[in-house]
């Protein structure tokens, strides 16, 4: 399975971390800091401008 | 009909019309006599797959003894051909002309009324844990090469030898959990027989060589079926020693074809070596490998073990999700022969009662489309998981209502409101959302609840007597799918500082899959809010179960910490910032062609 490494970040506490996602992956997230669901897949572009 | 693969599915509850392959035998059933005669002229020889390679077979042969119907079966993969100078001979003696090598494959059609899904197991390949030897020593075998081994009908004729000398061995080491309860390898699960398998394979070592030194490893001994603890205990009097700890590596001696294991010993706090004649690997199970395919073809929703999921694990475990579909056997979950018999019956009664009924009785619960509305885009098709909306490009979509379960994952998806989610309208949820948020928005924490995990939390948490704020205000929806964008924008607009939309955990969404969808509008939702200068903190999603009544509390505890943090400016932002943007204009018009044209 092709994987890329992307990035996450909770609206919760506001942790941002990277995982590496396979193709057409189905997974339930969290964070990994509060274990809150709200995760926001930031887009390539969006973690570009913050880097 | 055996010998044959479900090629496709289709149609609803009662009424399922299904494809199947009934692949060339290339020997007439009715016919053949299984004299034996084609396998004795036969020049072709293979592995034999059901003796796990430990003998032969020819290119024209039976299965596996007990093969229903009991006849040959040609694999042309294998055979050389009809061709005179090649081959041809099984046909030349055949006296009851049993052989066609011009049969073909056959697709039949038939309509059913249920299906049962019953697609059993794969066993583990151990060959990934290297560290155990499978593929390096030849004395390292599987439970499944044991079985074959010491069984009367196997390639010895039930005489116990090691492949590597043909010598039978006299210390054998057992090794659990391979492939089981290893979170590593990507199978948490416990694969439920191989423990009482070990037990019953040292029993029956004791029986046939009772001078055999058995020893097993394990990380615990799951007894707890009928009687299982007797024969547990049955095998310690027999002489097997059972070993807390599983081995870390295997090395077998060059010249012996011994095998030393080191070991942890967790009862006695030590590390042990010990040396045997051949080990078994007892290797768990893993779903098939046709899962895919016929989730695929029956929308099907599979756990995070891989399992077909059932509709309820309590009060339907044996109804898949999509109805009339049931589960029999190991493709629901690892199961002992006992549980699968228990499963069968109860799955034939409920597919039997489906049938006698004649009639399906549905909740009233279902979707609705408006002709004039639609406009044929066929979005709602594309994400209803149970595949009970009918598009084709450029024609009206149409709702099968027996299929419809209800989720309203079209109704939140449909752009012009052609949709109607019976008893939970567009109509009904807004005038919730406005009407909680009619007083003092600002104090309160909205938050959207599906009916079968997230609300039934939040009455755990009652039922609990477990504190949390009383801000809380909760819309409850079948489904968290069938919150639309636009519900979530106009608890903003109406002044709300938080919104939550909370569902059931992947692996217990009760309409298959539908909260991926509600993953996908909330990520555009953020994107939105942060777009139109909005906090996109501000809306929130939980996954909380019927039994998370803690998680309920923690949230709304969260929620209400994020609340505090809301300034009155920005609710004022919001209210202006997500205000509508008039339709477009495009869509209107065809609409208005679409009603001329009516």
């Amino acid at each position: 399975m092709p994987a890329t490494v992307e990035s996450f970040r909770c609206m919760m506490c506001g942790h941002e971390y990277q995982e590496k996602v396979e193709k057409d992956q189905d997974k339930e997230r969290s964070c990994p800091k509060c274990r809150s669901n709200s995760i926001r897949h930031l887009k390539k572009k969006a973690t570009a401008t913050q880097e | 009909m055996t010998y044959s693969e479900v090629e496709s599915v289709s149609g609803y509850i009662g009424n399922f019309t299904v494809q199947i392959r009934k692949k060339a035998r290339y020997v007439n059933p009715k016919l053949c006599n299984s004299c034996g005669e084609c396998v004795k002229v036969c020049p072709v020889v293979k592995p034999d797959e059901y003796q796990m390679g430990f003998s032969s077979r020819k290119a024209i042969y039976i299965p596996f003894p007990q093969a229903v119907p009991c006849s040959y079966v040609l694999n042309m993969n294998d055979c050389l051909g009809n061709n005179p100078i090649a081959c041809g001979k099984c046909a030349d003696v055949c006296e009851k002309q049993a052989i066609n090598y011009d049969d073909r494959d056959e697709i039949v059609t038939r309509q059913v009324g249920a299906i049962i899904v019953a697609i059993g197991l794969d066993p583990y390949d151990p060959t990934e844990m290297d560290e155990y030897g499978y593929t390096r020593f030849e004395n390292v075998i599987t439970s499944i090469e044991f079985e074959r081994l010491i069984c009367a009908g196997g390639p010895t004729g039930g005489h116990f030898v090691r492949p590597s000398d043909h010598q039978r061995p006299q210390r054998i080491g057992f090794i659990q959990c391979v492939g089981s309860r290893n979170a590593k390898i990507g199978r948490p699960y416990c694969s439920n027989i191989c423990c009482m398998n070990t037990i019953k394979d040292t029993l029956l070592l004791a029986d046939h060589y009772p001078d055999t030194e058995n020893t097993v490893f394990y990380q615990d001994i799951r007894a707890f079926g009928k009687s299982f603890e007797d024969m547990f205990q049955r095998s310690k009097e027999a002489g097997t020693r059972y070993i807390r700890g599983l081995p870390g590596e295997i090395e077998e001696d060059p010249k012996t074809r011994n095998l030393r294991l080191t070991v942890e010993n967790t009862t006695a706090g030590r590390i042990e070596h010990h040396e045997f004649d051949m080990v078994v690997l007892s290797i768990g199970v893993v779903p098939p490998k046709d899962m895919a395919k016929i989730s695929g073809m029956l929308t099907l929703s599979k756990t995070s073990d891989g399992f077909f999921m059932e509709s309820h694990p309590k009060l339907k475990p044996v109804d898949a999700p999509t109805r009339g579909v049931y589960f029999a056997g190991f493709c629901e979950a690892p199961k002992d022969i006992k549980d699968s018999v228990c499963q069968a019956g109860a799955t034939a009664s409920r597919a039997g009662a489906l049938l006698n009924a004649g009639r399906v009785k549905i909740e009233a619960l279902t979707s609705r489309i408006d002709e004039v509305a639609c406009m044929k885009c066929g979005q709602c098709a594309a994400v209803c998981p149970y595949g009970a909306i009918t598009w084709k490009k450029g024609e009206v979509a149409a709702v099968v209502e027996a299929a419809c379960a209800g989720c309203g994952a079209c109704g939140a998806t449909c752009q012009y409101g052609a949709i109607t989610m019976r008893h939970f309208t567009d109509d009904q949820i807004m005038a919730q959302v406005r009407a909680i948020l009619a007083n003092k928005p600002q104090d309160k924490v909205f938050a959207f609840a599906c009916n079968w995990c997230s609300y039934a939390g939040g009455d755990m948490a009652g039922i609990s007597r477990i504190q949390y704020p009383a801000t809380n205000r909760v819309v409850r929806t079948m489904c968290s799918a069938r919150v639309a964008p636009e519900m979530v924008l106009e608890a903003f607009r109406c002044g709300a500082p938080v919104v939550l939309v909370s569902g059931c955990h992947y692996a217990d969404c009760h309409y298959i899959n539908a909260n991926r969808q509600t993953v996908k509008r909330v990520q555009k939702l953020w994107d939105q809010l942060e777009k139109a200068g909005v906090r996109p903190e501000r809306l929130q999603l939980e996954w909380i179960s019927a039994a998370e009544g803690q998680k309920f509390a923690k949230v709304m505890k969260q929620m209400e910490e994020l609340r505090k943090t809301v300034t009155m400016e920005e609710i004022e932002f919001g209210r202006t910032a997500l205000q509508p943007k008039p339709k477009k204009k495009p869509a209107k018009k065809e609409l208005e062609e679409a009603v001329a044209t009516q």
